[in-house]
């Protein structure tokens, strides 16, 4: 059910075209490879495609028998996967359509999925254990057991599944699932993002502070002060920039120059509750942020992480997870509320940088 | 988006104490709520009924390496995740496994802001298994630790347990926990508000309840109710240890420990005036300090005459069984108690557990209490379990309430004194705490 109207209270890059809204409260937000449509998952296990252009729902199934977890598109083909808190991750096609395989766990929840940039193959994390599939859904193999359940996944270039644990990062071979490298570190860690060029793996820890290394010296740091858990991190696409939650600010540390040990991170300040999530745009130091005060906000950064506000919108309730349209031209939220909000965010901005790559 | 919190009872015991019987209980009696389950040992029985989650016991140390620090990184995500689909339940049990210590699940109610948004800690409810208990004591450093942090303390099977020993044995849980309630049951059966929605760390409520150790000094070591029908009863004495045993019998209106309580205050006045001495065959008065002869050999009678049917309650001198007191009816059949209650501390046990309480008259200077209290947590924090009281300090016109798990302490300002005179109260429950030090220490910090 979605019931469309106009948000007149979107300021700036943030033009409200539509508003839906799920019976429950989702938990995941992805956006189709082509930008055409949006799916979203829910507590109740609920998944619900969304099209793009209009708000309406096209479908709608009952995904998982109990709540899901997430969701993972595949980078190219029409090809979704769900994770459940019924034990099991299942795929999907675009149109609703589910596979008749399923990837069933020995755990009692599914909680991460992340394909590989080339999108041959799925990783899935439920337990402490982490498994490899084809898309198709075969099993191609399974890590060891965790020291805890694993907290976050992400693929460190093609070759290479990083994890998070209660003890450190593990990096996986997916081929057979044995463990390449191991790092370290006395904490829980709940979050992880890699930087795109795969040098900096950065790690939000249950007790408030952000660790992150070098991977070529494996050199590490960690970063303090949060007055929360930074649940939250993301690189900008030029893997300079890593923006993190844990306060009713944000973080942003650069690793542009010869830090940032010892540098002043920039600190975007606007909201009035605790961030709970970040998501940059693919292309450009355009960061958008979610908080529990029901409100998004958009930001340009400098190369520093300095940070210029330049759009503003509410949602329904406290957002729960922000994702960029494939073109970085419509930002969408889901919230507590059960809101499943779409902006456009077609700006000088975009256009300039658009114009500069075209000449 | 201020929702109203969750409330969240811990249950521990040791295996077989008889928790899933409990939570059985809990999740099948009709109170309306809606009840998730979050259960470590899975299958033990089965839990019949309600939204169970089964968890991974997984203890997180923080980087800083404080012990006191450690929460369940289980609990964190499964909570989180429970609280986005909360309509679907309104209490949550957590139910830990026979051999885990309540540090870390109590704290992480404390600990991580996701968890405390969304929910507050009611109470931790400790089963006891009244049969093995001592031996467990005996072998293990658990089983002392769930009895410290409890809230309630279920005194289970007692069935199974002869009732002198029951006594004995509550005598001793008072000595480790002399905060929690102690409850006796059968087959985990005892009306379940005694266990949900006690609001035990409502700092709100921290002035409602005196903690045992802190009640006079009475001059009656044991009391027994009985549930009497009028007519003639007899109450038998046979030999004892004295040569007299002085006692005071009351109608009560019930067996509730707070209906006790009341009657021994009673008590305590009546016991303040004289005795009238009695003779055997003489019949007792209701409400009155009388003194009855103990034989050197045989037994002696005494009538009682009761008009009205409802529970009467012994309050006496010496323990029932050093006389074999025992009340009987008109064919000489000696008389069940419906409930007995010991008013002495037995210190015959060395456990290393105990609580201390202290109470000093006058004010205290915040700011020196604010570092000798910092010392002690963090020099003794890991053997001090729980921590609760109140304060009176300078200058402040209210009672300031306090209570802590380990070295997490929450307190805030509370009613105003008055005219009251002004004191401060203090209960610690831990590990080799030593109550000079500890009684030095706080008052060092009077102004």
């Amino acid at each position: 059910m979605s019931d469309l109207k106009l948000l007149p209270r979107a300021i700036g890059v943030l033009e409200p075209p539509w508003r839906g809204r799920l019976g429950e409260y989702p938990r995941a937000l992805v956006w189709s490879p082509a930008g055409d449509r949006l799916l979203t998952g829910d507590a109740a296990g609920t998944l619900t495609c969304f099209e793009s252009r209009t708000g309406a729902v096209a479908w709608s199934v009952q995904a998982h028998a109990d709540g899901i977890l997430d969701l993972a598109v595949h980078p190219r083909e029409a090809r979704l996967a769900s994770a459940g808190q019924d034990g099991r991750g299942r795929l999907w096609d675009l149109d609703g359509r589910a596979s008749p395989r399923t990837l069933d766990a020995d755990a009692a929840w599914v909680e991460h999925l992340a394909w590989s940039p080339a999108g041959d193959r799925l990783a899935s994390a439920s337990g402490r254990h982490v498994r490899f599939w084809t898309p198709e859904g075969e099993l191609i193999s399974r890590t060891p057991a965790h020291a805890s359940a694993v907290s976050a996944l992400a693929w460190c270039g093609q070759a290479e599944l990083a994890s998070a644990c209660y003890g450190g990062l593990s990096f996986w071979d997916p081929a057979g699932g044995a463990l390449r490298e191991r790092l370290d570190w006395k904490g829980a860690l709940i979050s992880l993002a890699i930087s795109p060029d795969g040098a900096i793996v950065a790690g939000g820890s249950q007790d408030r502070t952000v660790h992150f290394w070098r991977r070529l010296t494996a050199e590490d740091s960690m970063m303090s002060g949060y007055p929360g858990k930074p649940a939250a991190l993301a690189f900008d696409s030029s893997a300079r920039l890593l923006a993190t939650s844990g306060a009713e600010y944000t973080t942003v540390w650069n690793f542009g120059g010869a830090g940032p040990e010892g540098s002043t991170p920039g600190l975007l300040e606007g909201h009035s509750e605790p961030i709970t999530h970040l998501a940059f745009a693919h292309r450009g130091p355009r960061l958008a942020t979610g908080a529990a005060d029901a409100f998004v906000l958009v930001w340009d950064l400098d190369g520093d992480g300095q940070g210029r506000l330049v759009g503003a919108a509410p949602a329904t309730g406290p957002v729960e997870r922000l994702a960029w349209r494939g073109d970085d031209r419509a930002l969408a939220a889901i919230d507590a509320a059960g809101g499943v909000t779409v902006w456009h965010c077609a700006d000088a901005l975009l256009s300039r940088r658009e114009t500069a790559v075209a000449v | 988006m201020t929702a109203t919190k969750t409330p969240v009872t811990i249950l521990t015991g040791f295996l077989g104490s008889g928790k899933t019987t409990l939570l059985n209980r809990i999740l099948s009696e009709p109170h309306g709520r809606r009840i998730a389950v979050i259960e470590n040992e899975y299958g033990e029985i089965g839990i019949d009924q309600g939204l169970v989650i089964a968890a991974d016991e997984e203890i997180f140390e923080m980087s800083n390496g404080c012990i006191c620090c450690t929460v369940r990184g289980d609990l964190i995500r499964i909570l989180g995740s429970l609280a986005k689909r909360r309509e679907r339940f309104d209490y949550v049990l957590v139910e830990t496994t026979g051999l885990a210590d309540p540090g870390p699940v109590a704290q992480t109610f404390f600990m991580d802001e996701d968890v405390r948004a969304h929910y507050v800690l009611d109470g931790i409810v400790t089963l006891v298994d009244a049969l093995h208990i001592a031996q467990q004591l005996g072998h293990s450093r658990e089983s002392a630790e769930q009895i410290a942090f409890a809230d309630v303390l279920v005194l289970n099977k007692t069935d199974l347990v002869h009732s002198d020993r029951l006594l004995a044995l509550e005598a001793r849980l008072r000595g480790m926990n002399a905060m929690a309630r102690i409850h006796r049951a059968e087959h985990a059966e005892l009306p379940i508000e005694r266990v949900l929605d006690l609001a035990a760390f409502d700092l709100d409520r921290a002035l409602e309840r005196k903690p045992s150790f802190l009640e006079p000094e009475y001059p009656f070591e044991w009391t027994g109710v009985f549930n009497l029908t009028p007519g003639r009863w007899t109450l038998s004495l046979t030999t004892g240890p004295d040569p007299s045993l002085a006692l005071v019998g009351l109608p009560l209106a019930d067996t509730s420990e707070p209906g006790l309580r009341a009657g021994a205050e009673r008590c305590l006045r009546l016991f303040a005036e004289p005795a009238r001495d009695l003779a055997p065959g003489d019949p007792l008065r209701l409400e009155r300090h009388q003194r009855l002869p103990v034989p050197t050999e045989g037994g002696a009678r005494f009538a009682l005459d009761i008009g009205a049917p409802g529970y009467y309650a012994i309050y006496s001198q010496h323990l029932a069984e050093e006389f074999e007191l025992a009340v009987c009816d008109e064919q000489d059949q000696p008389l069940a108690p419906e409930c007995e209650h010991l008013w002495v501390a037995q210190h015959d046990h060395d456990d290393q557990v105990t609580s201390v309480g202290i109470e000093l008259a006058g004010d205290l200077d915040a700011e020196r209490l604010n570092r000798w209290l910092s010392q002690l947590l963090r020099e003794q924090g890991p053997d001090i379990y729980r921590m609760k009281g109140f304060i009176s300090l300078a200058d402040a016109p209210e009672r300031f309430v306090f209570q802590g798990v380990h070295m997490l302490f929450d307190g805030r300002p509370h009613t105003p004194w008055g005219d009251e005179p002004r004191y401060s109260q203090l209960v610690f429950i831990g590990r080799n705490l030593d109550r000079a030090a500890l009684e030095t220490g706080l008052r060092a910090c009077l102004t």
